[in-house]
C-alpha cells in the first residue's frame, strides 16, 4: 500500500507542478523517484510535525498541492492544532498522508499504533478522510486526494497488503459493495476488508449469507449506502481497525438512526482500549476480536 | 512617507484601536497599541507587490485591523461597526479570508510555520518577494515555534522576515519570571538568524532592522505594551481589561496628550 501509494505520489510530482511532498523524517528512500520527478519540490522537515503542517498550510496558501507525510499517529495527534486551525479551518489545500493506519506496526507498540486518527480527522469540519483497502486503491485515493480542492486525510497501512478489488477510478464518498449477502452486511473501511471478505468465506460455509459493504470514504460518509445494505437486511456489523468510538462503527450507527429504517448494529474495533498487547498486526487483531474469527462469531451471534 | 507623515499615520491606527475597544467592550487592548508602530512602518514603508504579512500573535487584531484600515485594505467605518460585535465581521482574532488576513491567529506558536510554507513556494515562484511574520515575546513559549526558527535557519531562507513584538508582558506576568527567553538575540542567532534588536517605536529604526538580509531576518522589536496611552503602558492588566463607553474622554486625553509629549 505504501509503495503503491509512492507510485501515485511521484507520477502525480512529476504531472503536476504545485505537487509538493514533504516528511517528517520518515520514508528512507521511498522519495528519491519523487525527489527526480520533481526536483526542488521535496523537503524533509525534520522531526516536527507541528512545523510541518503549518508549512504544507503556508505552501497551499500559495497555490501549492502539499503531500505532508508521517506515521499516523504523529500526523494525526502530534500536529492536531495546526491541522484544526491552519488547514481545517482555511479549507487549506493540504493532503495529510499517515502511513501504519491502525496497528499496522504492531510489535512497535501503542505510540506507533493509531487506533484514534480516523475520529480525530472525522470530526474536522472540511476534512475529507480516506481509508482506502488495498494498493490498487490507495494509489486511486491518492490521485483522487490530489484532484479533490481541500483537506484530506489519507489513511494507509502498511506494505505488502493483499490486492482485493477490482480496479475502478477512487470515487470520493462512495461506499463499494465488495460482496452481495442477503443475510447480514459487514460494514468495513482501510485493509482489515480482508479480515470482512475471509469472515464472510466463513459464514457463507456456515449457511449465513453476509455482505460486505466498504468504505474507502470515511467522511463525507456514503449514508445512501448504508440505506441500501438495511434493506437488504436490517443486521449490520461494522468492522474498523481503530477505536469503534468516533470512526466507521459510529459513522455506521449515525447512518442507520438516521436513516428511518430497521437495523442492529454490532460494532467490532478496539473497546475503550490501547493495544498493550507485544505482537503483530495480525496477533493484535485476533486478540481483540478483529479478525476474521472474531468477525464471524460476532456475526453468528448477530444472524442467531 | 516623512516622519511626520508615518507619526501621525500611527495615532491614527491607536485612535482607530481605541474606538474598536470602545465600541466592542473588547479586551487585548494593550497588546494592539504595542504592535502598531511596527506594521505601520511595515505597510507604509516596507511591504511590496508579492510581499505577504502574517500576524502570529493573532490577540493583537484590533491593532492590526486598524493599520489595515489606515492603508485602505479595510473600511475604517465598517471596522469600529464590525470588530467583536454581534453579527459582526472582524473576530478578536483574525481569520484568514478577510482582506488582508493571510493566517488565522488565536492558536499561538502558528505563524512562523505558515511564513516558512510561504517563503519556500516564494522562493520558487516569485524572486525577491519576502514573507514578514509578527509573533509575540509570549508566543515565542510554543514550541512550534522553535521548531520553524531551526528550519527556517537551516535551509537559509533569506526572504523571511520574524519580526518579534517584545513588550515584555504576558499572560500571567513578566516574560522574564513566567519563562525567560534573554538573551533573544543570541538565541536566534544561534539558530541561523540574523537578529536585529530596535526600538519597536522608532520608525526609522524599525524600517532600517526591516531591511534584507543574507539570512532570515529576525528583528526584535523592544516595545511597551499599551503604548500611547500612559496608564495602560506596561500594565499587564491592560491585556484583559475592557473600556467602557464612559472611559472615552480619558483614554483620548491620555493618547493626545502622549502624542504632545513626543
Amino acid at each position: 500500500m505504501r509503495d503503491a501509494f509512492f507510485d501515485a505520489l511521484t507520477a502525480l510530482g512529476a504531472e503536476d507542478e504545485r505537487v509538493w511532498a514533504l516528511t517528517g523524517d520518515l520514508g528512507i528512500g521511498l522519495f528519491d523517484g519523487f525527489e527526480a520527478a520533481a526536483p526542488g519540490r521535496f523537503l524533509n522537515v525534520g522531526i516536527a510535525e507541528q512545523n510541518m503542517v503549518g508549512i504544507a498550510a503556508g505552501l497551499a496558501y500559495s497555490g501549492k498541492v502539499p503531500f505532508a507525510y508521517s506515521i499516523a499517529p504523529f500526523i494525526t495527534s502530534r500536529a492536531h492544532d495546526q491541522i484544526r486551525v491552519d488547514v481545517a479551518l482555511a479549507r487549506a489545500n493540504v493532503k495529510l498522508v499517515g502511513v501504519g493506519g491502525g496497528v499496522a506496526y504492531g510489535t512497535l507498540g501503542p505510540t506507533h499504533h493509531a487506533i484514534e486518527d480516523v475520529a480525530l480527522m472525522r470530526v474536522l469540519p472540511n476534512m475529507t478522510v480516506l481509508t482506502p483497502g488495498d494498493p490498487v486503491e490507495a494509489r486511486g485515493a491518492a490521485r483522487a486526494a490530489a484532484e479533490l480542492d481541500g483537506p484530506v486525510y489519507l489513511r494507509l497501512g502498511k506494505n505488502g497488503e493483499p490486492l482485493l478489488l477490482p480496479e475502478e477510478p477512487f470515487a470520493v464518498g462512495r461506499a463499494r459493495v465488495v460482496r452481495e449477502g442477503g443475510d447480514l452486511t459487514i460494514a468495513t473501511c482501510g485493509p482489515i476488508l480482508g479480515e470482512a471478505l475471509a469472515a464472510a468465506d466463513e459464514l457463507a460455509a456456515g449457511g449465513v449469507d453476509a455482505g460486505v459493504l466498504h468504505f474507502p470514504t470515511v467522511k463525507p460518509f456514503d449514508v445512501e449506502a448504508v440505506a441500501a445494505a438495511l434493506r437488504r437486511s436490517p443486521l449490520v456489523v461494522s468492522v474498523e481497525e481503530h477505536l469503534d468510538v468516533g470512526g466507521l462503527g459510529s459513522a455506521v450507527a449515525e447512518a442507520i438512526a438516521e436513516s428511518g429504517l430497521p437495523g442492529t448494529l454490532r460494532r467490532v474495533g478496539f473497546r475503550d482500549r490501547f493495544a498493550h498487547e507485544v505482537g503483530s498486526r495480525e496477533y493484535l487483531l485476533a486478540g481483540h476480536g478483529l479478525d476474521a474469527r472474531g468477525l464471524v462469531s460476532t456475526a453468528r451471534a448477530l444472524a442467531a | 512617507m516623512t516622519c511626520e507623515d508615518l507619526a501621525g499615520e500611527a495615532h491614527e491606527a491607536r485612535r482607530l484601536v481605541l474606538e474598536c475597544a470602545l465600541a466592542s467592550g473588547s479586551c487585548h487592548i494593550g497588546s494592539s497599541l504595542s504592535l502598531v508602530d511596527v506594521l505601520t512602518v511595515l505597510y507604509r514603508q516596507v511591504l511590496r507587490r508579492c510581499d505577504a504579512f502574517l500576524l502570529s500573535k493573532g490577540h493583537a487584531a484590533a491593532g492590526f485591523y486598524a493599520v489595515l484600515a489606515r492603508a485602505g485594505v479595510i473600511d475604517a467605518e465598517q471596522l469600529v461597526a464590525g470588530y467583536c460585535s454581534d453579527g459582526g465581521v472582524f473576530p478578536g482574532h483574525p481569520e484568514r479570508g478577510l482582506p488582508g488576513v493571510e493566517i488565522t491567529g488565536g492558536s499561538l506558536g502558528h505563524g512562523l510555520s505558515i511564513a516558512v510554507g510561504r517563503a519556500l513556494a516564494a522562493r520558487r515562484d516569485c524572486d525577491g518577494a519576502r514573507t514578514f511574520c509578527l509573533l509575540g515575546d509570549g508566543e515565542l513559549n510554543e514550541g512550534s515555534v522553535w521548531e520553524a526558527l531551526a528550519l527556517a535557519g537551516h535551509l537559509g531562507l533569506g526572504n523571511l522576515v520574524a519580526i518579534v513584538d517584545a513588550n515584555g508582558l504576558q499572560g500571567l506576568g513578566r516574560a522574564s519570571e513566567v519563562l525567560d527567553l534573554e538573551p533573544l538575540d543570541a538565541k536566534l542567532d544561534a539558530f541561523g538568524w540574523e537578529a536585529r534588536v530596535c526600538d519597536g517605536h522608532d520608525h526609522a529604526a524599525l524600517e532600517a532592522a526591516l531591511a534584507p538580509g543574507a539570512r532570515p531576518v529576525a528583528v526584535v522589536a523592544r516595545t511597551i505594551k499599551g503604548y500611547g496611552v500612559d496608564f495602560m503602558e506596561d500594565e499587564l492588566m491592560w491585556h484583559y481589561r475592557s473600556l467602557r463607553p464612559e472611559d472615552r474622554a480619558i483614554v483620548f486625553e491620555a493618547l493626545e496628550g502622549s502624542r504632545r509629549a513626543a
